[in-house]
């Protein structure tokens, strides 16, 4: 959904993604890197392999607040049809894999990718959605 | 569902962009209403209703 525009709400939205996006590399580099030279253990462990995560759910929330404050009904109407696609896509992908991976052996998915899968799945709908309105 | 904002807009020589302006939203909007690819919400065709001086009923009207 990142573009240039002259919507505030998309101004928001862009800056927002930019700080949890930020966010998200230096919570993943500080994760790597203190696993690989100092591993914690118990709770410490936890909590850090826990933190680059928060800037994903932080995502969730900044693409909620794009949609409560759109005041374009045709633009939101528009984003939440990709939005749509992309969680129909990420499931129907996702649960096909799981029962691949159960009864033929393919490689296995790693969940984290579920998120930008999902964003992949979200940017082909709005293609798909902004011809339809061509 | 049918619309007359192509013709309204006309009477008043304005574009879709300045359409677009006065009803604070974007062209894309404005487009897709135009071509009854979206039909707006309610209180979108009042306010174009208002911004007409006209009915809604004047503006849309029913296929069927």
């Amino acid at each position: 959904m990142i573009c240039s525009t002259n919507n505030p709400a998309i101004k928001r939205y862009n800056y927002r993604a930019a700080v949890v996006m930020t966010l998200y590399v230096v919570f993943l580099l500080l994760a790597v890197w203190v696993f690989k030279l100092h591993p914690p253990t118990g709770v410490a462990a936890y909590a850090l392999a826990v933190l680059p995560s928060l800037p994903i759910v932080g995502m969730l929330v900044v693409a909620g607040l794009y949609l409560a404050e759109e005041k374009d009904e045709f633009i939101r109407n528009t984003q939440v049809q990709a939005m749509l696609g992309g969680i129909g896509g990420t499931l129907a992908v996702t649960s096909v894999w799981g029962f691949l991976e159960n009864f033929v052996h393919v490689p296995h998915m790693d969940l984290y990718l579920v998120f930008p899968l999902f964003w992949v799945f979200v940017g082909v709908s709005m293609f798909v959605v902004k011809l339809r309105y061509r | 569902m049918k619309n007359r904002l192509r013709v309204l807009r006309a009477e008043r020589n304005w574009s879709q962009a300045d359409l677009a302006e006065r009803l604070e939203v974007s062209r894309q909007s404005v487009n897709a209403i135009e071509t009854g690819k979206y039909d707006p919400s309610l209180p979108l065709a009042f306010k174009l209703a208002r911004l007409f001086e006209t009915a809604i009923e004047d503006i849309f009207t029913d296929e069927n």
